[in-house]
């Protein structure tokens, strides 16, 4: 059942760096659709400014308020976690997954994070349920919030607070 | 570390036609942390961590996910999959040092 494989691609950065200096003759210095596109398919590794929560509820779902999801969402998450780098974190959404109406996004969201946005889940209908689960870092004592929206723009918001004994986002600055 | 880029991919046992399973999926990945000085100042570098993952069924997007580091190590990605035919589940995984990993599993009933 399980198969592992391997694939690199190492030279294909190098490769689209060539590329890009072509298209940006081709296209003058104007802007590039195309590989704005790509920018965002392939963002860099680079570290993105701090930014604070309310910002970023702003910057996902604008003036849009989540409605209550209590009994459609289930957000689990340990109550104290020893090990803020490693928590388990698992959404459930008991909404509808048809074609007319499914659940498009599931955000993982950490209100005292650098970034708080986590991670971004995208579904289709062919997933058939509303579900993922994974590991994530939390920095303190935080509120983590999971929001599911639909494909018509609805919000659903579940949040827990979870208790952090250990940084795991090595935050701070090394202690000497 | 030796094994950057395994991605295992782990199916319930039995599979009956129809159902919704849940599909597991870890990639050995060191999901590089932000590093900072004394000051406490970011170092500007190019981090390591996967920044994309993508699950297909037979060639139909099932999941994507948009990742940061805030997620951990060697990370897992569990999600749901409705299962009424038998075929090709792929995973992948893309970090940013440009490279692309993969995982292949068959489902038949």
């Amino acid at each position: 059942m399980t198969k592992y494989s391997k694939k690199s691609a190492v030279s294909r950065r190098a490769f689209l760096r060539v590329m890009g200096g072509v298209v940006a003759l081709v296209a003058g210095n104007g802007a590039c659709p195309a590989m704005d596109a790509f920018a965002q398919e392939n963002p860099t590794g680079y570290p993105l400014p701090d930014e604070k929560i309310e910002a970023v509820l702003k910057r996902l779902f604008g003036s849009r308020t989540p409605n209550a999801g209590d009994g459609k969402i289930k957000l689990e998450l340990p109550l104290i976690a020893e090990d803020g780098g490693n928590v388990a974190v698992t959404i459930e959404a008991d909404l509808p997954m048809t074609p007319a109406s499914y659940v498009k996004h599931i955000y993982i969201i950490s209100d005292k994070n650098r970034r708080p946005l986590i991670a971004k889940f995208s579904l289709t209908p062919e997933a058939g349920k509303a579900y993922i689960g994974t590991h994530i870092r939390l920095a303190d004592t935080t509120d983590v919030r999971a929001v599911a929206e639909m494909n018509d723009g609805t919000l659903y918001a579940a949040s827990r607070n979870v208790r952090v004994t250990i940084s795991g986002c090595g935050d701070l600055p090394p202690q000497n | 570390m030796a094994d950057t880029g395994r991605v295992s991919i782990r199916l319930p046992s039995t599979i009956k036609a129809g159902e919704v399973i849940r599909v597991r999926s870890l990639i050995i990945h060191p999901m590089e942390l932000i590093q900072r000085d004394k000051q406490g100042n970011i170092l500007p570098k190019n981090y390591n961590f996967i920044h994309t993952v993508t699950a297909t069924y037979n060639g139909k997007p099932v999941m994507r996910g948009e990742t940061t580091q805030a997620v951990s190590q060697n990370p897992m990605f569990i999600f749901p999959l409705k299962v009424d035919r038998p075929g090709k589940l792929t995973v992948t995984f893309l970090d940013t040092t440009g490279k692309s990993y993969e995982g292949v599993a068959e489902i038949k009933f």
